[in-house]
Parts: C-alpha cells; structure tokens; sequence
C-alpha cells in the first residue's frame, strides 16, 4: 500500500483511526467477514447451501466495508477537525447513507439481472433489514473506537504529565542555586545548611518516589513549604510567601506536584525578577463542593511574562486536570493587573487513602 | 588583582568571598546586590575584575557588563550562572571568562586568570546567541567621573554632535560614547532616523509639520529645548518616518 498516512503530531490526539492505512484496512475487512458470517449462520438455510449464501452476503458485506472506508478516509481530515462528538456522530450518518446507497444501488442491480430471487425480500423490507443490521453493526463501531481513542489519549497525556512533573521540581537552575547556597552555607551557617540539605532531600524524595496520581493537599502544601524554605534561604528578605490556606480541608485530594511548580513560578519569573521581591500569595477558599487555590505574585514592568518555561508548566497542570476533573476543574490565568495568578478549581474529594 | 561581587542572592556573594579570601592574589573590594549598586562601587573603587551574576533583577549581567565598558577603566569580566546552557554556549564559543555554580575553587581561580574585557558587540552576539534580549534597557554617560544610567524610555531623540552623540532626555541632555550607528541597530524598535545624523524615539513624535520653506519637521512632545533645524526630516526618510508614525 503506497498511501502510508503522514505522520504529524496530531496523531497522538486523532479520534478516528487512519481509515486509509493498510492494517485498519484489513481489520475492517476481517470484522465485515465476521459479520457476514454471523449473519449467514443465524439466517434459515437450506442444507448445503451453506457456502453459497456465505458468498453472496460476504459480497455484499465487504462491498459496504469497503466503500464506508474510502468515504470514511476521503472524509477523515474534515470530521477531525470538526470536534470529537460531531466527528462520531456525522461518520455514523455518512456511513448510513453508504449502506443504504449500496442497498439501493444492489437492489436495482438484482431487479435489471432478473436475479430478485437470490433476496427473498420485497425491496422496503430488504432495505429496512439492511439499514437495522448495519446501524447497530456501525454504532458498535463507533462506541467501539471512541473508547480506544479516549484509552489512548489519556495514555499519552498520563505519560507527558508524569515526564513533566518530574521535570518542573528538578529545574537544573534550582537543584544547581540550592547547592550553590548550602555550599556557601556549610561555613557560615553550618546547622542552616543541614536543615537545606534535609529539606532538599525531602523534596527529591517527594518526587522520585513511586509516582502516583494523586495526593492529598496536606502533603502538597508541606512540599510547597518544603520548597518555599529552600527558595528563602537563597532570596532572604525579597521572598516572602503569605499562606491563607484555612479554608481548605487537608485531606482532600488533588493531583500531584501541582502547587509547587506553581509556586516555583511565582517566584521564578516574578519575585526573582523584582529588585526589592514581594508577595506571593497562596490562598484557599471552599465554596460547598468546590476548592479553588490560587497563587498570586507582583510582575515586573516591561518583563514578558510569557515566557516558554512558564506556559509549559501551566499547559502540564492543565492536563493533568483534565484528566482527573474533565469539565468540573479548571486552571486559570489572570495577568490583567499588575499581579501574576493562577487560580485551580476542583470538586473536593475527601476519598479514604 | 581588585575584585566586585555581584549577585543579587547574598549565599552566593558568600560563597565567592570565602573562596576568594583564600587566595592570595585576590582581595574583594566591595559586593554590590545588583547592577545599579555594581556600576557605583565599580566606577569608585576601581576593581581589576568583576564577577558578574547572569540573571538578576533590574539591570541583569549582560547589560551591567555593557555599561562597565563606559567606565574610565574598563575592568575585565567573569560571568557567574547556576545554569544557562545557552549562555554557557555561547561563552564557550566566544573564549568569554564563566563560572558555573555551584561555585568550584579551582575553576574559579582558573576563570580569574582569564578574566578579559569584553566589547560591546561580543555582549550583544552573547546575548542573541543565549536567546536573551541582548538590548540595553538604559544607556550610560560618563558625567565628572561618574557613571550615569538614562532609562531608553525616557529618551526623546540622539543626535550625533561630532565625535560624541547627544542624548535628549527628560531630564536634560547628555553625551555618550556609543556610535548613532550602532544605537540604531540596537534600538530600532524604538527609534526612526530622521536624518543622517538623528534618530528620535517614535512614541514621542507629535507630529509631522511643513515648515514655510516647504521640508518636513518632526514636532516633539515636549520637546521644547531641542532646536528646530535638527529635526528636519531629509527627504530620503519622510516616508519611513511616516511609516513608522503611522504604525505605532
């Protein structure tokens, strides 16, 4: 097969698989012969006529397979960027339209041979036989690679996220300050530079231990602290973190590693950047069933705050809180005033672990 | 050898002080928590050497670094980064004196010993190889031995006056030593050259009038003590400066 599909980046987030390719192909082709098969064996037969009819409902069955792929491959780029539901829901009236058509187009051809007999049905019942057996055929389908698209994209998202969250704690610039700063301290202030080490030790640990998805916001907010102590030492006076966090219920759960990078944010592309620092604010409010942790902190003037670093680290919480809260999360960014924030939306979930 | 620390974190002022103080061809004469402190303490205690951290807040490295050039004498500069790969890159490429930190004794004394003065345009080069906005965020003029910053922003329109150019500024007026040429590459986002020799800050510009001998003269906000006859506009550049006018 020459038309191989060209691989571009999308493909991790296509909903419909390449109906052009050579293995769809036969997969299709294989399930269509399955189909004609069942049919066969389930429908009253003569004795012997076994292999008879199994040809001519196969014929009929690969002709439908086949030609809902072409449209379906002709189709395909459209029906992508038309969105993930209306891709499903207009590929299913598509491929309705072909079976029908072909019913059609079968029936007439049957009628102009003289060969009517080989349907035993009148022409409204054999199309109304053909149209329920493939929309259920069709829908299974459907349900069918709608759920293998969903499996494999929280796959590839659960992946990316896992990667990055490693990535956000251990930033070279960070691990390579800190150690700058515990040198400096082990002669200064030795009893200081131990406590570093400790807390740099415990924030390693956090992340390179087994990975798990989720925490529970008592341990997210002492890793923060954790951090916010190492990230004091070297900034002194210029850092300083105000925690309004009471609201919050401290067994709740929220994916990992999500406040620190945050924090880690805040104080990367704001506070470090201010002559004099300022505050970063952390607050945390319950509104019945939902939290919302925002993390604020002061820009610089004329300093873009887009950097790559800090939109990467934004668009991995994103997802990972889609994952976890499909439409009921959200990550938002205010930069409207002078002051940076993100503000998490969650439902809370107090779940025992 | 006279060496300024600067470095915006006061653990890493520290760290270099005390390896510092071991050596002994080496005496610290001052520390400075940021580029305004650095330039100041630079132009009175005349280092050899400065040890320059990359990323700081307000006037960051490289640009402390440019206007350490403007010094009567110029020292020689040693770069300081926790980690910049594309820094660190370039500085390689360019033979320019680094440390990494954490900072090691031995490197140290060895960037020391091959601490050098550094020209403007290798900054720059640096600094857009290190995909840094290698533009200067002030230019600096040496007034009675000191050294002074004036902001781009509050800068009207340079004017070359023979060997030196003129800045005019909101507070006043200025020489400095760069070249109109090269002020115009560096800012041509801000300014648009008028004639052969000015270039005025677009945002400030209120208007274009025709003067009764029929050229175009840009009208200043403002900019009352800059004398009419150097704001012709010659006519190769009326059509860019409309452009420009018109854009912004």
């Amino acid at each position: 097969m020459t038309a191989t599909p060209k691989p571009t980046p999308q493909d991790t987030q296509a909903y419909l698989p390449d109906f052009c390719a050579a293995g769809t192909l036969f997969i299709i082709v294989l399930v269509a012969e399955l189909v004609a098969i069942v049919l066969t064996l389930a429908a009253h037969n003569v004795q012997g006529q076994f292999l008879i009819e199994l040809s001519t409902t196969s014929f009929f069955v690969l002709w439908l397979a086949l030609l809902g792929s072409a449209v379906m491959c002709l189709l395909r780029d459209r029906l992508e960027s038309a969105g993930k539901t209306r891709a499903f829901v207009i590929g299913f009236i598509v491929l309705e339209f072909v079976c029908l058509a072909l019913s059609e187009f079968s029936w007439q051809l049957m009628s102009y041979f003289g060969q009517s007999s080989v349907i035993d049905d009148s022409h409204n019942v054999f199309l109304l036989r053909t149209f329920a057996i493939s929309s259920i055929v069709i829908a299974l389908a459907m349900r069918y690679l709608y759920i293998s698209s969903e499996w494999r994209r929280s796959i590839v998202i659960e992946a990316q996220s896992r990667i990055s969250a490693l990535q956000a704690l251990i930033r070279p610039h960070f691990l390579f300050n800190s150690m700058n700063t515990i040198a400096s301290l082990t002669r200064s202030s030795p009893e200081q530079a131990e406590e570093a080490v400790e807390d740099l030790s415990d924030l390693l640990r956090a992340t390179m231990s087994s990975p798990k998805d989720r925490s529970t916001l008592k341990q997210e907010l002492e890793i923060a602290a954790i951090y916010q102590r190492i990230e004091k030492l070297r900034l002194g006076a210029r850092l300083n973190v105000r925690w309004d966090i009471d609201e919050l219920p401290m067994r709740a759960r929220i994916p990992n590693l999500t406040i620190q990078p945050l924090l880690e944010n805040a104080i990367y592309h704001g506070i470090e950047l201010l002559p004099d620092g300022g505050d970063v604010v952390v607050t945390g409010k319950r509104d019945g069933d939902d939290l919302t942790i925002s993390i604020s902190n002061p820009v610089a003037e004329g300093k873009a705050r887009h950097t790559i670093g800090n939109r990467m680290a934004m668009s991995n919480i994103r997802q990972r809180f889609e994952l976890a809260y499909g439409n009921r999360g959200s990550v938002d960014v205010d930069d409207s005033l002078d002051r940076f924030t993100v503000t998490l939306r969650f439902p809370v979930d107090e779940g025992t672990t | 050898m006279k060496v300024l620390i600067v470095d915006d974190e006061k653990p890493a002022r520290d760290r270099l002080r005390q390896i510092l103080q071991d050596e002994d061809d080496y005496e610290v004469v001052g520390e400075a928590g940021n580029g305004h402190d650095a330039l100041s303490l630079a132009a009175e205690r005349k280092p050899d050497i400065v040890l320059l951290d990359i990323r700081m807040p307000g006037l960051d490295g490289i640009e402390t670094a440019h206007h350490l050039n403007t010094l009567e004498r110029t020292p020689a500069v040693v770069f300081t980064t926790a980690y910049d790969e594309y820094a660190v890159d370039a500085f390689e490429a360019r033979a320019i004196g680094y440390v990494l930190k954490p900072v090691r004794r031995s490197r140290l004394a060895a960037a020391l010993e091959h601490a050098s003065h550094l020209a403007n345009s290798t900054l720059r080069d640096v600094a857009s190889r290190a995909n840094m906005d290698g533009r200067r965020q002030h230019v600096s003029a040496r007034v009675r031995g000191e050294l002074k910053l004036i902001p781009v922003a509050e800068i009207r329109c340079l004017l070359a006056d023979q060997k030196y150019v003129r800045v005019e500024h909101e507070h006043g007026q200025d020489l400095i030593d760069d070249s109109l040429k090269s002020l115009a590459s560096e800012f041509s986002e801000h300014f648009v050259r008028i004639h052969r020799a000015a270039l005025v800050a677009v945002d400030r510009i209120e208007k274009i009038e025709k003067t009764t001998d029929g050229k175009s003269r840009v009208v200043l906000r403002d900019g009352s003590h800059v004398d009419d006859k150097e704001l012709i506009i010659s006519r190769r550049h009326v059509a860019e400066v409309r452009r420009r006018l018109k854009e912004s």
